[in-house]
């Protein structure tokens, strides 16, 4: 078009000078060219211009245009499933070999048309949704189209309803698939399984190897482990816009929308409402619907039309019984609705269930029961049935809401299979996104950093109301435990230049007897570390280490060298700890090893006035950090320090040389969701001449930059981690009338 | 004029077509690529007539789905909904009666029998159990093991427990039954109907069991990454350096550190190379206990328990056909996993493995779960400290209501208080310490408008005028003494209701419905506190809730002369118990006091009153498996200590010979001594600091 245009304006130039005669002749010989580009750039542009800039390496064809393969009467058929899969037995897992992204790499195979010896087509060549499922698997991280390099294969054979193909054909059409090689590694999607009348509920096209994402499983064609139950999709989850409704009581507490229910069923459920009235809702196909009305988005009670799926949203509780097949589309309708399925089809294997949690999210009442099903449902507490109308909305959200959910899903359970050590956990799967009452901002920072959730869907729905919580914690730390004291623990100083105060550190911390070694780690590139002859003369190692920069997260650094569990992180001018306090801070820090258990005490304040967070270190009756000149800690937040320190803290620490103490009070407040231990009385602990340096002026801005600290610091993590406690820790007669040379720690507080 | 023109004809035409050429060249090869250039993804195609595609299922179809009659088991196959009547354990829960043994009693039977009696499933009616369970023993009369019991019924509602595997082949057809067998092979094992036992070795022990080995939490820097299970029944240490040597005996020559421990049981590394085969499955608990986290290549035999346990917190199951992609990724395992790896086999062994009695009581809460459905264990009980055997269920499936999951849920304990006054033999009304009590910030505001029933033997008082609301508390007087309770008592604030007691003192700790908070001060009448204390002690308890927060304390000792425990009121450095005459704990003790501890033991506590503090204190202990928190008391009550001590409770210079025993028969019911020593005190921030006592916030706690 560019050159075109340019051309035009060219054009106007020799045109003038040419006698008239000629003037035809350029100007037809011009227009011809013109229209030659023109013609040449519509021609070329024309498909894509409504197609996004992404696909244009995206083949462009018709399905009607794909080729056609004729399937010869006695071309070979596979042999039936083999019942006995296991991943370790049937799937072949070198293909997948090692894979530093632990990411499967799945092949599709291109779309073919089958058709018998006499051309009549084996099946309807592709689906909608299985156009979707493919599409979807295509624009994953898990595609790849060499299929040199795949571990797992997808058939673009479309077997999701087995009454839409014909069971011997679509065999044959698998066997001739060119890496077929008895099924193996291969991945089969059917949501319809089985056909009248006697309903298998497992695909019935014989497979041999092949995993099959199965829609209707039961207890006995399910292998557990190997194939892979999938929800049945219910296409009104895209036809229909349904507003979200939270938990809570609804207007019926048991309603029932199936139409084609077994007589037996429906006599059942009939009981129901005669017993319980205006409670149990059972709803029926509607017999008089006036002309255009679709059946399927219409439900009646008596005379009563109800609009399906709406409907759902006003019950607490949904039955989704067996029909001809175990899977039931309506399961679908009725999470979506955030109503809680009461699933009465025995020997279902439930959608997911090799990763889901369905205690949470349903009840699985047995056939032989129903009839007790409303007091079996009575008998659940209001808190749970919120819980599970919350957690049922979620499931459909995370894992039924789209065909592309569906895959997705699919593909990561197999792929957690091959890869376990990566593998998602069981919150990863099954606990719904954190609600945040803490502001705007802890919610932004719930959205913007997940965990690696697999999570399926683009828009992330947070749920509008929600227990009070302050945010939950795993405790990296959790398992109870004191460690023994023969342990010990490492010392490390920190250091720049004042060697000096260094050395009597290092003569007061080698008295306590449960030292272990001594850590120095000099942080001036421009000085050396004093001769070995110099160093005070200690009973444990002492090893100095040397940085290559001076930053104060060197203090901080997980050390080869460190071989205790506690560490004692100390400033090289606290000279007034006394053996007995450093003993007695190790003792406390044994009962509380996943705790920062620290000298000096410091609180967080929220100043009203200002708005925002202030740092406080006067007289409180209250504590919230303790600083890292004198505290014991686990050796694990060194490493969460160095590694897995949120946002740019970190670096900001390093730029403005301070708060590394703060972070780390945040770090583990927000990692164990516990309070820091102070031990012992308030004293001085620098040396006196130390503390007559910091003028009145220099205490003044070192309280506003230690207050921006906080509140920089609270705005990365999203939160406030920091928990308040109004106790310290003493030994057990601190103070005490008693002898005082019958107490373990007496010299505890003395200046 | 005519070169003129064919010069200006040509410069035209050339610069039209380098034109076309120049400005139509771009455009074309950014156009023309329709077909794919090697190497470029080309994905599934976007087909141009995808709108009209058809959908898998024809509106109708999904709806219409033709209604297929209900069928019954198939193929003597089983399931839960199939095959197990529930109907006969509704009411008491689950009840177990376990057939005797026709011939002598073998040593296995007798440790499953004894495991269960004593136990609340335990019944001792055939006709009124909702399980019954046939042992599977190998030493009975010779040959064949088990005769068809006589209430087989086809094998309906029957669970056939074998411990150990192989003990002799099964002359009976299994029916309806489901099989609790060590280590089933994944093919016949039916999920969601048998259960998947540990494979024990012969010597398990029957209750408590060994501790589990993990000492810290993080891996000793210096140990192995790998120890290898060998066929012989040892482990082989593989240093760090193992190269691309496998695990499959090939790796004799092998360089870098290594050792081979016969003799060793235990594996000392970070991980335990576990070969698929199922006599393997014995080292799987022995890693388990070692605190080694157990990596299964390719296991032909389902996991214990794995229908309620996640394997996937504590083990890694993968494929021995790819060794060095498995090694490469345990070395590049993330240090936060492999910590939460090491301590959930520790939490687990714990929890449910290391004795029989816990291997058969979680089979059996298994089995009541599933017949409780919805109102079952969740997930996190099963699977986080203290697992679901001491989480009760029955108490409630929020994990809120627990004590012990808090920090997991970000919720906190309810921040109000009951008192809990227990009134011994003397029977003098408390005054001073309910006014002391009463006028405590946190104590529970009543709920109720009108004051509640405890049950049948209570009769009931309140004295309360005027209350504003914010204020209210509640009071909970155990009236336990011969003498009738006075029909006056002191107007307080706060509701006060007065239950008479069966004068046992197990009484003290039932699950009373009129207590609606979290927190529970248990009190003697003789106690002495002040306001300032119990302020204190509270606050440092929300800080605890699974702890006990008390005041006076006790400590234990090994007593080398005697060869037994015994423990000692006197002061000391360290403590282990404290009274529960002054303290503060979690109401869900009082449930797993009634509820849990074996009927035995409680007798034991009814007999000799002091050992109920004993008992308390050693199941909160076992419990939590931490210490208890001491506060601060102040020095006049404790000079004033002996009132304390009614009639035998409380700290005496000696305890007595049978108190002596108590702690040793209560050691002898947990299988092991739970309780744990702390070494400190929590004080208020400034307690006594040098600082002006208007500062403080409890002052009454700085007098002298």
């Amino acid at each position: 078009m560019c050159a075109a245009v340019k051309y035009n304006l060219r054009g106007p130039a020799l045109i003038p000078r040419m006698k008239t005669r000629h003037r035809i002749y350029y100007i037809t010989l011009f227009s011809i060219v013109l229209l030659g580009l023109i013609a040449t750039g519509v021609f070329q542009f024309w498909p894509h211009s409504i197609e996004s800039s992404n696909d244009w390496s995206v083949e462009k064809r018709s399905i009607r245009d794909v080729p056609v393969v004729r399937l010869p009467a006695d071309s070979p058929i596979p042999e039936r499933g083999d019942l006995s899969c296991r991943m370790h037995t049937c799937f072949h897992v070198y293909r997948c070999g090692f894979n530093p992204k632990n990411k499967i790499k799945v092949y599709i195979y291109s779309l073919k048309k089958y058709v018998d010896d006499s051309g009549v087509p084996v099946s309807n060549t592709i689906s909608r949704e299985y156009n979707e499922l493919l599409t979807a698997i295509s624009d994953s991280d898990y595609y790849t189209d060499d299929i040199n390099r795949a571990c797992l294969f997808v058939p673009s054979i479309d077997v999701l309803n087995q009454n839409a193909l014909r069971i011997k054909e679509t065999a044959q059409a698998l066997a001739q698939l060119s890496r077929w090689d008895r099924g193996t590694n291969h991945l089969l999607f059917n949501m319809l399984p089985g056909g009248p009348p006697d309903y298998n509920t497992a695909l019935d096209v014989p497979r041999d190897r092949a995993l099959l994402a199965g829609g209707g499983f039961s207890t006995w064609t399910y292998r557990q482990g190997y194939d892979v139950s999938i929800p049945v999709y219910s296409p009104l989850s895209a036809e229909v816009d349904l507003p979200e409704r939270g938990p809570g009581p609804r207007r019926y507490f048991l309603l029932s929308s199936q139409t084609a229910l077994h007589p037996e069923y429906r006599e059942e459920l009939d009981a129901l409402q005669a017993r319980h009235g205006a409670s149990v809702l059972v709803l029926e196909k509607c017999t008089n619907l006036s002309e255009g009305v679709p059946a399927v988005r219409k439900r009646c009670h008596r005379h009563q039309v109800f609009d399906y799926p709406q409907v759902l949203q006003e019950a607490t509780f949904c039955m989704v019984l067996r029909g001809a097949r175990l899977g039931q589309a309506v399961l679908s309708d009725v999470l979506r609705a955030g109503c809680v399925p009461v699933v009465i089809a025995d020997s279902y294997i439930l959608p997911f269930s090799e990763v889901l949690d369905w205690k949470r999210a349903s009840v699985v009442v047995p056939e032989e029961k129903m009839s007790d099903v409303y007091s079996i449902l009575q008998s659940i507490p209001q808190r749970q049935i919120e819980e599970m109308q919350r957690q049922a909305r979620w499931f459909w959200e995370a894992y039924f809401q789209s065909i592309k959910a569906i895959a997705l899903a699919t593909l990561q359970i197999i792929n957690d299979r091959i890869y376990p050590y990566a593998a998602s956990s069981y919150e990863e799967w099954n606990d719904p996104p954190t609600v945040c009452h803490e502001g705007i901002q802890a919610c932004w920072h719930a959205l913007l950093l997940p965990k690696n959730r697999p999570r399926f869907v683009d828009v992330l729905i947070v749920f509008p109301s929600v227990l009070e919580k302050w945010g939950s914690v795993s405790n990296p730390l959790f398992l109870p435990l004191i460690p023994p004291q023969s342990q010990g623990f490492t010392a490390i100083v920190l250091t720049y230049d004042r060697v000096e105060s260094l050395f009597r550190v290092i003569t007061e911390v080698s008295k306590v007897p449960s030292l272990a070694k001594l850590l120095v780690v000099w942080n001036n590139q421009n000085k050396n570390p004093p001769e070995d002859s110099l160093w005070p003369k200690i009973r444990v190692p002492l090893k100095v280490v040397r940085t290559a920069e001076n930053k104060l997260s060197n203090r901080f650094f997980p050390y080869d060298e460190i071989e205790t569990e506690a560490v004692l992180a100390i400033d090289d001018d606290i000279i007034m700890l006394t053996s007995d306090e450093l003993q007695f801070g190790y003792e406390v820090w044994r009962e509380f090893p996943d705790r920062l258990v620290g000298y000096p005490g410091r609180l967080h304040l929220w100043d009203h006035e200002m708005n925002k967070w202030k740092y406080e270190s006067e007289w409180t009756n209250e504590v919230s950090m303790v600083l890292t000149g004198a505290a014991f800690y686990h050796k694990y937040f060194n490493y969460l320090y160095t590694y897995k320190m949120p946002g740019d803290i970190k670096s900001w620490v390093d730029a403005h040389m301070n708060c590394e103490d703060i972070a780390m009070n945040f770090l583990v407040a927000n990692v164990t969701g516990k309070a820091v231990i102070k031990v012992t009385p308030r004293k001085k602990f620098k040396c006196p001449e130390c503390t007559a340096i910091d003028g009145l002026s220099l205490d003044q801005t070192h309280m506003v930059e230690r207050s921006e600290c906080i509140n920089k610091f609270a705005s990365v993590f999203g939160t406030m981690p920091l928990k308040v406690v109004e106790h310290r820790a003493d030994p057990v007669l601190y103070k005490d009338d008693f002898p005082e040379k019958l107490k373990s720690f007496p010299n505890i507080g003395s200046l | 004029m005519q070169s003129w023109r064919r010069k200006a004809l040509l410069l035209a035409l050339s610069a039209s077509w380098l034109l076309v050429l120049l400005g139509a060249f771009p455009l074309l090869r950014l156009a023309v690529p329709t077909r794919p250039r090697a190497g470029a993804s080309q994905g599934w195609p976007r087909w141009l007539d995808a709108e009209l595609l058809q959908s898998f299922s024809q509106p109708g179809e999904l709806l219409e789905d033709a209604p297929e009659p209900p069928q019954g088991p198939r193929g003597g196959s089983c399931d839960w909904g199939a095959c197990f009547d529930a109907s006969k354990c509704r009411g008491g829960g689950l009840k177990v009666f376990v057939y005797s043994a026709a011939g002598p009693v073998s040593e296995t039977h007798r440790r499953i029998l004894a495991s269960i009696e004593g136990s609340r499933y335990h019944t001792s009616n055939a006709a009124e159990a909702c399980l019954l369970l046939l042992p599977l023993t190998r030493d009975s009369s010779a040959g064949e093991c088990s005769p068809v019991p006589p209430q087989w019924n086809g094998g309906r509602n029957h669970l056939v427990l074998s411990l150990h595997p192989a003990p002799c082949p099964r002359t009976f057809q299994l029916g309806q039954a489901m099989v609790a067998e060590a280590s089933p092979t994944v093919d016949t094992f039916r999920h969601g109907f048998d259960v998947a036992l540990p494979l024990l070795p012969e010597a398990h022990a029957l209750r408590g069991g060994a501790p589990g080995q993990l000492r810290q939490h993080s891996p000793h820097p210096r140990v192995a990454l790998l120890a290898l299970a060998e066929e012989r029944g040892g482990w082989h240490t593989a240093g760090t350096n193992f190269s691309a040597c496998p695990w499959d005996g090939r790796c004799e020559q092998d360089h870098g550190p290594e050792q081979t421990h016969p003799g060793a049981t235990l594996p000392n590394a970070t991980f335990c190379l576990i070969p698929g085969h199922r006599p393997d499955a014995s080292h799987f608990l022995q890693a388990l206990q070692a605190g080694c986290i157990p990596v299964l290549l390719s296991p032909r035999w389902e996991l214990p328990f794995s229908e309620v346990i996640d394997w996937t917190k504590a083990a890694i199951v993968t494929d021995k056909r790819l060794p060095l992609q498995v090694l490469a990724a345990l070395q590049q395992m993330p240090l936060t996993r492999v910590l939460a790896l090491r301590q959930q086999t520790q939490f687990l062994w714990d929890a449910y493995f290391s004795s029989v009695e816990k291997v058969i009581h979680t089979t059996l809460e298994i089995i009541q779960d599933r017949i409780f459905g919805a109102s079952a264990h969740p997930s996190l009980l099963w699977n986080s400290p203290p697992g679901a055997l001491l989480a009760l269920s029955t108490f409630s499936t929020s994990p809120s209501d627990f004590p012990f999951y808090h920090v997991q849920q970000g919720s906190r304990p309810v921040g109000r208080f009951s008192a809990l006054i227990w009134v011994g033999a003397p029977g003098k009304p408390p005054l001073k310490l309910i006014q002391a009590v009463a006028g405590s910030q946190h104590c529970a505001q009543h709920s109720f408008s009108e004051p509640q029933a405890l049950g049948s033997m209570l009769r009931m008082q309140r004295k309360s005028r005027k209350i504003p609301p914010q204020i209210q508390i509640q009071i909970l007087v155990l009236w336990s003494s011969e003498k009738p309770p006075p029909p006056r008592w002191p107007e307080t604030a706060v509701p006060l209701t007065v239950s008479e007691g069966h004068r046992k003192v197990s009484d003290r700790f039932f699950p009373y419905n009129a207590i609606s908070t979290d927190a529970i001060l248990s009190l003697d009448a003789h106690s002495s506190l002040s306001t300032s204390e119990v302020d204190f002690a509270f606050v440092v308890w929300q800080s605890f809730p699974e702890r006990m927060v008390g005041f006076l304390t006790w400590n234990h000792f090994w007593d080398e002369a005697l060869g037994g425990w015994g423990y000692t009121a006197e002061r000391a450095n360290e403590f282990s118990m404290v009274l529960t005459s002054a303290a503060f704990y979690h109401r869900y003790y009082h449930t797993l006091f009634t509820h849990s501890l074996p009927e035995a033991l409680r007798a034991l506590a009814d007999e000799a009153p002091t050992c109920v503090d004993v008992l308390m204190n050693f199941l909160v202990a076992a419990v939590t498996k931490l210490p208890p928190i001491k506060v601060p008391y102040r020095k006049q009550h404790q000079e004033a200590r002996p009132p304390l001590a009614p009639e035998g409770r409380g700290p005496r210079p000696e305890p007595q010979p049978p108190v002596r025993n108590c702690i040793n028969q209560m050691a002898a019911g947990f299988g092991h001594m739970p309780l744990v020593s702390s070494r400190l005190r929590l004080d208020p921030v400034l307690f006594k600091d040098s600082v002006s006592v208007l500062r403080k916030k409890y002052r009454s706690l700085e007098k002298p």
